[in-house]
């Protein structure tokens, strides 16, 4: 039985699969808990697959594909900004057409040569055949992520909360809208490799919407989410050796399985709670006789005029 | 540092367009000095939000310049000498921060580049907190606050901030009795500290109680100066057009024997008048013949 669960410890190939895929999601889940709380949800699918062509290219050149990813992401990110400040276009139509218009591209240059790259391993991940320029590139894009998360958290922090105190303190808020935003392209292209470019936004999200519903510590959040996106990439990378099943897919659905649980089960946030608290309240109240005496002019203010008015 | 001079704020032709091209403010210019109260007054839309986002260079103006203690916006804002209390609706209050953690971010702007409070910014944030009575809720999620609450935290990061001009916009909006006299004795604390505070709001009653000077606004400035020359009747008819909403004695059903017992409430809406002996008293006699009739004490009542 003991043998049976370390088997798959035993090929090279699957520890660098499930350290890789821990680093990648702990990154991720990192970095969720600023897109979530930014509301920038949107924006990571729209990445993910903007990096598409990139890859592509990046393959096709003998370039790292990192450098590719990341160049389509920012011109994505660019063209997104562009179109949204020239039209009267809606955000999310804004995001929709250009990421569409970029994963089409993508798809469409790897039909075209087929022989460079995969089209399953970008579109779905293949973190099992991750070769060993890909892991250093990987490593690299998670150890800038987390120093400037580690270092710049509570600056990051405040711009989600309120951009305008950002600003008001004398803080370059063009600059941390670009620190994140590279940030998420940067993640995007990491986690491509090992949950592929239709789930990287699961990565990016679910973790810190998780963590959101078990707390209202911003710290605890993070701890929480970062806690669970290593715990389950680890545990879907290994587990996916047994089902024979996509890493992407093993992974994801554990993040997801977590995030029903706190839905129902969180302390204060859960549905539970909720239906809890209706009770409660409901109880109080027909304790109470079902009336609350009015308080009549507690809410006002008055005014006694000194000087006389003489009609 | 011993006498600082008096810091100063200066507006000039500053015009405000936004993106769809609605020109929110045109041409506006006024100059306050510190140690000073002023009321931004004029109705919803006039552009007292617009007006503020201009003097912290969250919008650029299209025209016009802000000067502050001498200095362009951007100088004066990283030398923290301005602090913004925003209104209620532009907070994101199911974000997880505590109220410890929104005052600590007052003072963001003195710390490393790690932001890591050190002890002095404790203990100024803490006194911060204790001056709007709000130290006993600093573990609290924002969200969890009444509305009164939320205002005394924003403001207890001005605090924080140590800033010599603060900015509060519609900070008597939605709150509680209490809270605003907290905030106005406050302001009147700050004053006499040599802060100069421009404090927005569409409450034109309490101006006159803690405004000394008055900044009247309707798409451009209307008028700007001392109370007393800036809040006349003709003044406010300008800035608020029909809005306003009259109440005139010689109309209603006051009567002589009312004296100067007249009682009057107000919740900013329409004020309710309670004559002698708190009888209820309407604005216009037609239609209540009668009960001026029955309350009339003397003939000259009538
Ligand atoms: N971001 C914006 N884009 C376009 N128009 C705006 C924007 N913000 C405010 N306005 C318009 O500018 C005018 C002034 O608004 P505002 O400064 O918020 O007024 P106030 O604070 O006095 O109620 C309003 O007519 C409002 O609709
Ligand atoms: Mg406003």
């Amino acid at each position: 039985m003991i043998e049976t669960l370390l088997t798959p410890l035993e090929y090279d190939y699957m520890l660098k699969a499930i350290a890789v895929s821990g680093l990648i999601g702990g990154v991720c889940a990192f970095l969720s808990c600023f897109i979530t709380l930014k509301g920038w949800s949107l924006m990571g699918d729209a990445l993910s697959h903007s990096v598409v062509p990139g890859v592509a290219v990046a393959y096709a050149l003998g370039w790292p594909f990192a450098a590719g990813a990341f160049g389509t992401g920012l011109l994505a990110a660019a063209g997104m900004a562009f179109v949204k400040t020239k039209t009267r276009l809606r955000e999310d139509a804004v995001i929709g057409v250009v990421f569409t218009a970029f994963f089409a591209l993508g798809l469409f240059l790897i039909s075209i040569r087929p022989s460079s790259v995969d089209l399953r391993t970008i579109v779905f991940g293949n973190i099992l055949g991750i070769s060993d320029p890909d892991i250093v590139q990987v490593a690299i894009i998670s150890g800038v992520t987390l120093a400037v998360l580690g270092l710049k958290w509570r600056d990051l922090r405040l711009f989600c909360f309120d951009a305008n105190q950002a600003r008001a303190i004398g803080l370059n808020v063009t600059v941390l809208h670009y620190m994140l935003l590279t940030l998420l392209s940067a993640t995007a292209v990491a986690a491509l490799q090992t949950v592929g470019a239709c789930l990287v936004v699961a990565m990016l999200v679910t973790p810190g919407a998780t963590a959101y519903l078990l707390t209202d510590r911003f710290e605890r959040m993070i701890g929480l989410a970062t806690a669970m996106g290593v715990g389950t990439s680890l545990a879907g990378a290994y587990a996916s050796y047994f089902f024979d099943g996509s890493t992407g897919g093993c992974i994801v659905t554990l993040q997801s399985l977590l995030f029903i649980l706190a839905l129902i089960f969180a302390p204060k946030h859960g549905l539970r709670a909720a239906r809890r608290r209706r009770r409660v309240a409901a109880h109080d109240f027909a304790l109470e006789g079902g009336t609350r005496p009015p308080d009549a002019f507690s809410g006002l203010k008055q005014t006694r005029p000194e000087a006389g008015f003489h009609p | 540092m011993s006498t600082p001079s008096p810091i100063e704020l200066q507006v000039n032709d500053v015009t405000v367009s936004y993106a769809n091209g609605m020109v929110a403010l045109r041409d506006a210019s006024f100059r306050l000095t510190g140690g000073a109260i002023c009321g931004l007054v004029g109705v919803n839309g006039s552009g007292k939000s617009t007006l503020f986002k201009a003097i912290m260079d969250f919008v650029r103006p299209a025209r016009g310049t802000v000067l502050i203690g001498g200095r362009p916006v951007r100088a004066a804002l990283k030398a923290n000498l301005v602090a913004y209390v925003p209104q209620a609706e532009e907070v994101d209050w199911t974000f997880p921060v505590s109220v410890w953690d929104v005052v600590l971010m007052g003072r963001y702007g003195y710390m490393n580049f790690l932001r890591r409070p050190g002890a002095e910014d404790r203990s100024i944030a803490e006194e911060s907190l204790a001056r709007v009575g709000m130290l006993d809720f600093r573990e609290r999620q924002i969200g969890e606050l009444s509305g009164g609450q939320k205002k005394r935290v924003f403001l207890a990061r001005a605090l924080a901030q140590r800033s010599r001009v603060i900015l509060l916009d519609e900070p008597f909006t939605g709150v509680d009795v209490t809270t605003e006299t907290t905030i106005i004795e406050l302001l009147r604390e700050l004053r006499a500290a040599g802060h100069l505070m421009l404090v927005s709001t569409h409450n034109l009653g309490s101006v006159p109680e803690f405004c000394d000077q008055v900044v009247l606004i309707n798409r451009t400035v209307l008028a700007a100066g001392p109370t007393e020359e800036v809040f006349t009747e003709a003044n406010l008819a300008r800035a608020f057009g029909g809005v306003l909403r009259h109440f005139r004695f010689d109309e209603s059903t006051v009567q002589k024997h009312d004296g100067k017992a007249v009682t009057l409430l107000t919740d900013d809406e329409r004020p309710l008048v309670f004559g002698k002996d708190g009888h209820l008293e309407y604005s216009r006699r037609a239609g209540h013949e009668q009960v001026v009739e029955q309350r009339a004490e003397t003939e000259d009542d009538k």
